[in-house]
């Protein structure tokens, strides 16, 4: 054994690159606030490998990338928990290097002679950042298409350049394949390439000038006067005789920390997991577009910068942020390290940690303007089926489509869902001649057509649902002229509201509207009472008699 | 203790080293065990994936001729990964009293579609002269074996074949 290593080390000199990297001295009283680079160095592995791993089951483009990702939720295993890690890993790596650099800020071990370190971080920082927000856009769900849209619009904002950068970003006008594809090539190689690179200079550098040393008080060391940078060198030099060895010392408190740090994550991946939002709708209008928390602060200040200053939020400020942190090394440049002998930039630190804590802090309060409607999944994955399969050829909807089939407006009216199941799985065994061919659909295609055609017309409700209208709601609402008119004639709501959102209305009608009158119903009547209403009114339309209370129809079992 | 500690740097710093090291090793695996494992079983996970069977409709049994065998002709749709694709196909069927049989309507040989021919009462390869009995036995020509047959089912009056479950 002996005799392998001696000729191993001969051909890889491994003993003296384990005698500089792990029996190295670090200087006296480095803590567990020193942990923090380590942490976030475990986080890019992390990240890589999940990354690696989630780009086995995706496609970069707009018709596959939302549904490669539900199959990686959905069928293969572990594939939500390793989404989960790479979406909070994402968080996580944000705040373990933002703390990082608050330390490093702190405690001014950009100084003499870290400088070159410290700028591989604001490096390193921006990586970060352009990680998250390439990331975003990926899954290509609400999230990430009006997130990208608000993002490629910011960067349009800046001064003189800002329509190149703009096309630039989105490879093109428009907000589409293109844009996808490159987003993925920067995400998975130029910005992972470019912090290896970075990373590979930054740690090198840690070695080399070796971990800065806690910062003393002027009182208790004073290089004062010529010669200042040798004094420096010298107490340095004594800190790290005083201390321990790199390994274990050091490697066991960053080991521990980052075994903390995967439990939090993983954590929060097995219980909130990573949300996967409906597929992307440029046509949607009742979406409230948010940015991960991490550029809440910018969305919040945009607020205070109205017209023609809001460059200043969106490029100005940012902007100056960076050339700061770029900067500081070169324009602080004394040797006092402590935060108390460093009055100004400890207040500039913590005035601008508050300031952005106080925008992300009100971002996260800041009230969604539409309200959040639950959305059946499968009614959605439905409404696409009916395009994908050409229904259109042979039904109306709508007033669009061929007449070959009979006009499905009110289709989820007339039938409930076992009779939509059996005739979607054997058109020919449920109506003798008709010409409808047996597509062969897979299950889950069945539930969710089913699930659509049950929406149209309003759905199915029971025959309880007119009596209690007309009990409950027509002492302020008119349907086919019979009520009051203290509230809105009722008679065609079904062709301008669908029912989850009449449901969410009738629930608490604040909660949509905030100026309405009308008293919310949630506890009075039973939410599925609520439901059965909506349904009820969801069906009506301009010039339509009531229908259901002479005709009641079965109450389809709805699965959400 | 920090007196201690000064006093046996070697004693003291000895076990306390490697007790540290035990710490780093063992924390290490847990860490490299939760990202690691999850990380095989997701790359990993192909090799004891199921098949997926899909039966597919291929019409009534009722109007399907005694004795003869008939090409049915089918829109196949089967799950992808994370698409859905749609292929048409077809299936020479016969029903022999109780017995339904369903073939591959392609050659052993070398893939040709075949087709039978009432006035041999066989079926005939048009690539290289292959031809098969009512049943599928080789009569002449190069096909090696003879056509392949799918296993079916009778579900609602409705003939279900599974291509997946092809058999020489």
């Amino acid at each position: 054994m002996k005799n392998f290593l001696d000729e191993l080390d001969e051909r890889t000199g491994w003993r003296k690159v384990k005698e500089t990297l792990l029996d190295r001295k670090i200087p006296k009283g480095v803590d567990w606030r020193y942990t923090l680079g380590s942490m976030a160095g475990f986080l890019f592995l992390m990240q890589a490998v999940t990354g690696m791993l989630l780009a086995m089951h995706y496609s970069p483009s707009p018709d596959h990338a939302y549904d490669s990702i539900r199959f990686i939720m959905d069928v293969v295993p572990m594939g939500a928990f390793l989404r989960g890690l790479h979406k909070w890993g994402a968080s996580a790596m944000v705040v373990v290097v933002v703390l990082h650099m608050i330390r490093v800020y702190f405690m001014a071990a950009y100084k003499y002679p870290r400088e070159a370190t410290w700028l591989t971080g604001v490096g390193l920082l921006l990586v970060v950042i352009g990680l998250g927000f390439t990331g975003y856009l990926l899954p290509w769900d609400q999230k990430a298409y009006w997130a990208t849209v608000v993002g490629s619009h910011i960067s349009e904002q800046t001064p003189i350049i800002g329509a190149y950068v703009g096309k630039i970003l989105k490879g093109g006008d428009e907000l589409g394949a293109i844009t996808l594809t490159r987003f993925y090539a920067i995400h998975m190689l130029l910005l992972p390439m470019t912090i290896l690179g970075l990373m590979g200079l930054h740690l090198f550098l840690v070695v080399w000038h070796g971990i800065s040393a806690p910062p003393e008080k002027i009182k208790s060391f004073n290089p004062e006067g010529p010669g200042w940078k040798e004094k420096l060198h010298h107490r340095y030099l004594e800190m790290k005789e005083k201390g321990k060895s790199f390994f274990p010392y050091v490697v066991f408190k960053d080991t521990f920390a980052i075994a903390l740090l995967l439990a939090v994550i993983a954590g929060l991946a097995l219980w909130k997991g990573a949300e996967l939002e409906g597929l992307a709708d440029p046509t949607d209008t009742s979406y409230n577009p948010r940015p991960e928390w991490y550029f809440l602060f910018i969305f919040q200040g945009l607020k205070y910068f109205p017209g023609s200053l809001e460059a200043i939020a969106t490029i100005l400020l940012p902007g100056l942020g960076v050339t700061a942190l770029v900067a500081l090394p070169f324009l602080d440049r004394s040797f006092r390290r402590h935060p108390f002998d460093r009055p100004i930039l400890t207040t500039v630190g913590l005035a601008a940690i508050l300031g952005i804590g106080f925008l992300t802090f009100q971002g996260l309060r800041s009230p969604l303007t539409n309200p959040i409607l639950a959305r059946n999944p499968l009614v959605m994955e439905g409404k696409r089926l009916y395009g994908d399969l050409k229904c259109q050829y042979c039904h109306t909807l709508d007033g669009k489509g061929g007449h070959i089939g009979p006009v499905l407006d009110e289709v989820g009216s007339r039938r409930d869902a076992g009779w939509l199941t059996a005739h979607f799985r054997n058109p020919q065994q449920v109506t003798k001649g008709t010409v409808m061919p047996n597509f062969n659909l897979l299950d889950n295609e069945v539930q969710s057509l089913v699930a659509y055609m049950s929406t149209l017309g309003g759905g199915t409700y029971s025959p309880k649902a007119p009596p209690l209208f007309e009990e409950r709601c027509m002492v302020c609402h008119k349907l086919h002229g019979k009520g009051e008119e203290i509230g809105p004639d009722l008679s065609s709501i079904g062709q301008y509201r669908d029912a989850p959102w009449i449901q969410t209305y009738v629930t608490n009608p604040p909660k949509v509207n905030k100026d309405s009158a009308m008293p919310p119903f949630e506890g009075d009547l039973t939410p599925a009472q609520i439901e059965d209403l909506s349904h009820y009114l969801a069906s009506q339309r301009a010039g339509a008699a009531p229908k259901g209370a002479a005709k009641p129809v079965k109450v389809s079992s709805k699965k959400k | 203790m920090k007196m201690n500690e000064d006093q046996h740097p070697e004693g003291e710093g000895l076990s306390r080293r490697s007790f540290l090291s035990w710490g780093i090793f063992l924390i290490g695996s847990l860490v490299g065990l939760v990202l690691g494992g999850s990380g095989l079983m997701y790359f990993l996970s192909p090799a004891w994936r199921k098949k997926d069977e899909g039966w597919i409709d291929v019409g009534p049994l009722a109007s399907l001729p005694s004795g003869v065998p008939t090409k049915r002709d089918y829109v196949k749709r089967k799950t992808d990964g994370w698409m859905v694709v749609e292929g048409r196909s077809s299936v020479w069927l016969l029903k022999d009293g109780d017995q339904l049989t369903a073939f591959d309507p392609h050659c052993t040989h070398l893939g040709c579609p075949y087709r039978w021919d009432d006035s041999k009462n066989s079926f005939v390869c048009p690539c290289h002269s292959g031809v098969f009995s009512k049943t599928g036995e080789v009569l002449s020509g190069p096909p090696p074996r003879p056509l392949d047959r799918f296993p079916t089912k009778i579900a609602n009056g409705s003939i279900l074949i599974l291509p997946e479950g092809k058999k020489a």
